[in-house]
């Protein structure tokens, strides 16, 4: 059963996680001063998030971004709540990454604090902790 | 001390590089020729333990340690590219000295997979120091070798080193073999099984402090080629590693072991480049030389054929690692197939650029003197680390018939 049965819902919950980071002053900043631009690629359901500075927008501008990031929406829901480790989720190809690597290295550890609050956004959602 | 603002990613550079990688491999370049290569007899003839400190901290000096990690933990920050173009310069004169700084990122590069932040703070700056600090990967065992790369083999693997949890830690048992700087390093990253499953059907990586209690570093191996690294047998006897020094999780080893070879497979198509590029640039100038029937040697046909042959190898090689290169900063996972049809062609050809341009110095070219049957010693070399053509053709196909979605 897939995590999320409607992209209305994905949407809310995806675009909730990067508001709540991007209202930690310290993420905002790195974000800003590295002007740093991210498009998320979720699939099933389809829609994508841009992430920078100014804020999360969905569907977001045509514009390049800094880095490009695809996964599925189960893909998602097993990253962010743990059960599915970046190296492996990476490495098994679930999820594809393009940009310059050395900006990932950089920008990857500052997404810890998704972790932390993904789990609880979910459930809110009726997203099922077992899917 | 090299630029560390961070190197542009543009597209594949085909005949000119980004201004930072280009920055990197003048600086490489001077170095390898007036400092390494007046030492490239005295190391390839030195007994198969000995490491020269003195020139790898020249070379630590330059950042060689440190290219790939990032400018937060005190690296340079470069990508595959810069990696990939400095040991071509390295390897041009003396592909055993630019392997001791590739098996280093090798050991880096779990750590950079991890994105795990306390783990990289804890290892990453110790290459940032005054004395050089060096790091391996811990693959190879006696019985397995391309077992633990090809996921579908990983379940058959023979006899693989062992790791059992007990409490917030896992002890380590097992033995690795020909484990390029495993005498010097300060860590490894050392791949071993869960136990109680089969095979190598769950490897997992640790990151290992090599002054542990238990770790034992064996022989160096007495190789034919790339002399000035050491190739050692490490033993490890119930080594106790926290269970914060596993990367990617328990079983995650195999999947970290073919994202590091696609990353690392095009800097030893680099590597092999290097060496055809100095087989071919010794072969040049003895042709330009040699006098014979009046002229010389390059003014004959046939000879010229040959050169460009060999010439038009070197620059084809160095076309597809740059490919390569460029994707794998550019692209994660990295791409399989463009570093494998690198590092299968330039493996390829430095053994056949290498035996040309002895062929051409005649009884020279035979004579350990005058340096060139070195680089065929060394040409034979890469085709055995990070994939055997035979491992490489079955990536290769492998994504040859995959399907894409073009993400």
């Amino acid at each position: 059963m897939p995590a999320y049965t409607s992209r209305e819902q994905a949407v809310s919950v995806f675009s909730q996680l990067f508001e709540i980071m991007l209202e930690d002053d310290a993420f905002r900043a790195i974000v800003r001063d590295e002007a740093l631009s991210v498009r998320f690629v979720h699939t099933e359901p389809d829609f994508e998030l841009y992430v920078d500075a100014e804020g999360v927008r969905v569907d977001g501008p045509a514009a390049p971004t800094t880095l490009a990031i695809k996964m599925s929406c189960d893909t998602a829901d097993a990253l962010w709540n743990g059960r599915l480790l970046m190296p492996i989720a990476v490495a098994t190809g679930r999820i594809r990454i393009k940009g310059s690597v050395a900006r990932v290295i950089e920008f990857v550890p500052l997404l810890r604090p998704a972790f932390d609050r993904y789990p609880a956004l979910a459930a809110a959602a009726g997203v099922p902790t077992s899917a | 001390m090299l630029d560390t603002s961070p190197a542009e990613v543009a597209g594949p550079p085909t005949t000119s590089l980004p201004p930072q990688v280009g920055a990197l491999r003048d600086c490489v370049r001077t170095f390898a020729q007036e400092r390494l290569r007046p030492e490239v007899q005295r190391l390839d003839r030195a007994d198969a333990a000995d490491f020269d400190w003195d020139l790898v901290a020249e070379g630590h000096r330059l950042g060689l340690t440190r290219l790939v990690i990032s400018r937060a933990h005190g690296g340079l920050g470069h990508g595959e590219l810069g990696v990939a173009v400095a040991l071509e310069e390295l390897a041009a004169v003396d592909a055993g000295f630019a392997l001791v700084f590739g098996a280093t990122m090798l050991g880096q590069a779990p750590l950079l997979l991890s994105g795990d932040p306390a783990l990289q703070a804890r290892f990453l700056p110790l290459f940032s120091g005054d004395e050089p600090v060096l790091a391996c990967n811990a693959i190879t065992e006696e019985l397995a070798g391309c077992d633990l790369l090809i996921p579908e083999n990983a379940q058959y693997a023979l006899d693989v080193m062992r790791a059992r949890r007990d409490g917030d830690h896992y002890l380590l048992d097992g033995a690795k073999k020909f484990i390029t700087n495993g005498r010097v390093a300060t860590y490894a990253t050392v791949f071993a099984n869960i136990e109680g499953n089969p095979g190598a059907s769950a490897l997992t990586c640790f990151v290992v402090p090599l002054d542990s209690p238990g770790v034992e570093l064996g022989a160096v191996a007495d190789k034919m080629g790339y002399r000035t690294c050491l190739g050692t047998e490490m033993t490890f006897r119930g080594v106790r590693v926290p269970a914060e020094n596993v990367i990617g999780g328990e079983g995650g080893g195999v999947v970290i072991n073919v994202q590091q070879m696609n990353m690392a497979r095009a800097a030893v198509a680099a590597i092999s480049t290097g060496v055809a590029r100095g087989a071919l640039d010794l072969a040049r100038q003895w042709c330009g030389e040699r006098i014979q029937g009046g002229v010389p040697l390059y003014r004959h046909q046939f000879t010229a054929r040959k050169l460009a042959e060999m010439s038009t190898k070197v620059d084809a090689a160095r076309l597809l690692y740059l490919r390569a290169a460029h994707l794998a900063d550019t692209e994660i996972p990295a791409p399989a197939y463009e570093p494998a049809v690198a590092k299968l062609f330039a493996d390829r050809i430095a053994v056949e650029v290498a035996e040309e341009a002895m062929s051409l110095m005649g009884a020279r070219g035979y004579v350990r003197d005058w340096g060139m049957e070195k680089y065929l010693r060394e040409a034979l070399g890469a085709r055995i680390y990070e994939g055997t053509p035979e491992v490489l053709a079955l990536a290769i196909t492998e994504s040859m018939y995959a399907t894409d979605d073009d993400f």
